[in-house]
């Protein structure tokens, strides 16, 4: 059961958490909300499973990853310019806890036993390794400068960072806590997900318009896709954040300044869809049921709700200024 | 300010890897004219030197893992001297040696004479700081630039003048040659796009009252029905500095003062922008900002390492063919991949319109197309592109 939950839970960076049913504590509640942060105002924003705003949470400067943690109880906000993790209850809404971390945290990780917490300091190159019980870093790993995407695979064995300024993925093993693999992709690489059923690191580069297949076994390049909706011209597309469906059969890929999100299919990697969004379309949620997607636009201040059955926008809906990562907790 | 440096000194970073070493020099003069002492009255700088060693040993770091991973040692080497002849010989000497980059923190003059010493078979060369048109219309064969040319910033300029209908212009100028070339470049711009030159005017530093029409401000703007706005070109930037709110008509001025077009500023906060700066000023002893001759550089060695670390034909001809291809996409945290243009050798990218401390436009603004590539529609596009 372990197994199957760690396993589950690495799959994207988005939605990592909130499909897992635990089956044990009885405080989780499955709110059903969705949680938006907003880098340049300083806050999280609460919506109910209907998208009524119901609550807004001022966070410490700069909220931008968030994660939930395995029984769905408390919410982790990197905040990058008060250089701290902040922990929200997600039932009282209310910030219980922070944890001070390096320079700038931007995207994070838990370890599979949530011992851990894996951050990447984009200001000083370090992948940082805090002990969640003991609130102290442990152990720093060098990267390449601006270290971005952080994702484990399913055992928690192996710890994948993207460098934006090295253009590489820096394999790195949990254990000894040092890169031992140095894959060089595209321009500005940025997020993973790991898909459930081919063993494949998925990574976006924003600058180079590209999303490269990695095989996990051997961390060679299998395979780079590349996007042009209609209208748009190829530098215009930069991808960076990145969901599948639980069975890994669809990928959605938003498109950045193309304004638009791609849905692609898991396995072939084809191209299914393109849907318009708003403006620089970064993060992408599902909700458990996969029946909607939801996009942050960074640039437009607003979330947009996809159906993903006829593909299709349903409506967007203001949030607060630079939305980073949605959440649902359902 | 320059470090004191001898006449020609040399620094080595290395960066530790295996097989090859690659060597690649920054060259700088000193004193560099551009930057001379003597116009900052009372010691105050209108002109601060660049750091163009810490900015190149920067990207040597940024890149450091990369490097590694290609199995690449890079030796870097800062060489200065005090006037032409020195540097051509510093050059050749480096070339020599077997030297691969030159990159080239000089005035246009210097830039045409190493370049033209070193031949086609020299290390491949990169001006990171003069911005003369006239240079990219030499077409070197082995020479890039990755400083914006005039033409480039003008078009920056005029892109946020027609967006905000400021369509008569009164042009200022200095006397020395930059400065005229700076205003030709200009008004070349302007007319592409029919803006009005209400009048172009050369001004004087002197207090000398028979030259009173040109040092004082209100005569130098005066005496004329109207304009929108002022484009001074004033590369000591002396003069400049005192004509805001002094106009004779309250109009906005723009080019050296005011509103700047620039390859970079330290107030620019997206793109991963402000993780460049502080890498730059955290290995600085002056903590000085990463000013538009730094992100020159920075972005000159970024461009050659990225090349070399990323080609998969690991052959020189074969890496100098994707370092000028479209394939490079460059990331220089402003946004956009940048290359290098076929026709001139010239980095395509976008300029930032800034004040002393906002970015408030960057170019190519929102609306200008260009039938191939949105950053061509800044600096002279390939169809009017001719050498000299």
């Amino acid at each position: 059961m372990i197994t199957f939950r760690s396993f589950l839970r690495s799959l994207t960076i988005f939605t990592a958490a909130f499909f897992l049913i635990p089956p044990l504590p009885a405080l989780a509640r499955e709110t059903g909300r969705i949680f938006v942060s907003n880098e340049r105002s300083h806050t999280v924003w609460v919506f109910s499973p209907e998208f009524e705003h119901i609550a807004t949470i001022e966070t410490s400067r700069r909220p931008r990853d968030m994660k939930l943690n395995g029984d769905r109880t408390l919410l982790y906000v990197a905040c990058g310019d008060d250089d701290v993790i902040d922990i929200i209850d997600v039932e009282t809404l209310e910030i219980v806890d922070s944890i001070p971390t390096g320079p700038s945290p931007e995207v994070f990780e838990f370890s599979p036993d949530e011992s851990l917490l894996y951050v990447s300091n984009e200001e000083d190159s370090m992948l940082e390794i805090i002990d969640l019980e003991a609130r102290i870093t442990i152990h720093y790993v060098p990267t390449g400068a601006e270290p971005e995407g952080v994702i484990t695979s399913e055992d928690g064995s192996t710890i994948y960072v993207t460098s934006e300024v090295a253009d590489m993925v820096h394999v790195i093993e949990a254990a000894a806590g040092a890169v031992i693999d140095n894959i060089v992709v595209g321009t500005r690489p940025r997020r993973f997900v790991l898909t459930p059923t081919t063993n494949e690191l998925w990574v976006s580069a924003e600058l180079s318009s590209e999303i490269y297949i990695i095989d996990r076994a051997s961390n060679e390049i299998t395979e780079v896709l590349s996007f042009l909706p209609p209208g748009f011209r190829p530098e215009d597309v930069t991808p960076v954040g990145m969901t599948l469906t639980k069975d890994g059969s669809r990928g959605y890929i938003s498109l950045g300044r193309a304004n638009h999100i791609a849905v692609i299919d898991g396995i072939s990697h084809e191209i299914i869809d393109y849907v318009l969004v708003g403006r620089r379309a970064w993060s992408i949620a599902l909700t458990r049921d996969e029946k909607l997607a939801v996009v942050a636009n960074g640039l437009s201040d607003d979330i947009t709700l996809i159906d993903t059955e006829s593909l299709r926008p349903i409506r967007s809906i203001p949030v607060g200024q630079v939305p980073h990562t949605i959440i649902i907790d359902d | 300010m320059r470090p004191a440096l001898g006449l020609i000194l040399s620094l080595w970073a290395t960066v530790a890897g295996a097989q090859e070493t690659l060597k690649i020099a920054v060259i700088s003069l000193n004193p560099d004219p551009r930057y001379d002492e003597a116009m900052a009255y009372a010691r105050i700088e209108t002109n601060q030197a660049s750091d163009p060693l810490t900015a190149a040993e920067l990207a040597l770091a940024d890149m450091g893992m990369l490097l590694d991973t290609a199995g690449l040692t890079v030796e870097l080497r800062s060489i200065t001297a005090a006037d032409l002849e020195g540097v051509s010989a510093a050059a050749a000497q480096f070339a020599v040696q077997g030297g691969r980059y030159l990159i080239l923190d000089l005035p246009a003059d210097e830039v045409d004479a190493v370049v033209s010493a070193l031949g086609p078979e020299g290390p491949l060369s990169i001006n990171a700081t003069a911005a003369e048109d006239w240079l990219r219309r030499r077409c070197h064969p082995r020479l890039l630039h990755t400083a914006a040319s005039d033409r480039m910033t003008s078009d920056a300029l005029i892109q946020h003048f027609v967006k905000q209908r400021w369509n008569r212009v009164l042009v200022l100028h200095g006397k020395t040659s930059r400065d005229l070339a700076r205003a030709e470049s200009f008004i070349e711009a302007a007319s592409r796009f029919r803006l009005r030159i209400a009048d172009q005017r050369a001004f004087d530093l002197s207090t000398n009252p028979a030259l009173r029409e040109q040092n004082n401000i209100a005569l130098l703007t005066g005496n004329l029905r109207d304009y929108d706005v002022v484009f001074v070109a004033d590369s000591f930037g002396e003069y400049s500095r005192y004509l805001p709110f002094q106009t004779a008509l309250p109009r906005p001025v723009v080019g050296a003062t005011g509103l700047v077009p620039l390859e970079w500023h330290w107030s620019l906060e997206r793109y991963g922008a402000p993780q460049v700066n502080s890498r730059f000023e955290t290995r600085q002893e002056l903590v000085q900002r990463m000013s538009w001759q730094d992100w020159s550089v920075w972005i000159a060695t970024r461009a050659v390492l990225t090349a070399e670390a990323k080609s998969r034909d690991r052959g020189p001809a074969a890496i100098e063919t994707f370092l000028r291809s479209p394939d490079l996409r460059l990331d220089g945290s402003k946004g956009a991949q940048l290359s290098f243009r076929s026709w001139d050798g010239q980095l395509r990218q976008p300029i930032l319109l800034a004040t002393t401390n906002a970015v408030i436009a960057i170019a190519p603004l929102e609306g200008y197309l260009h039938r191939t590539n949105t950053l061509d529609s800044l600096g002279v596009d390939e169809p009017e592109f001719s050498c000299d």
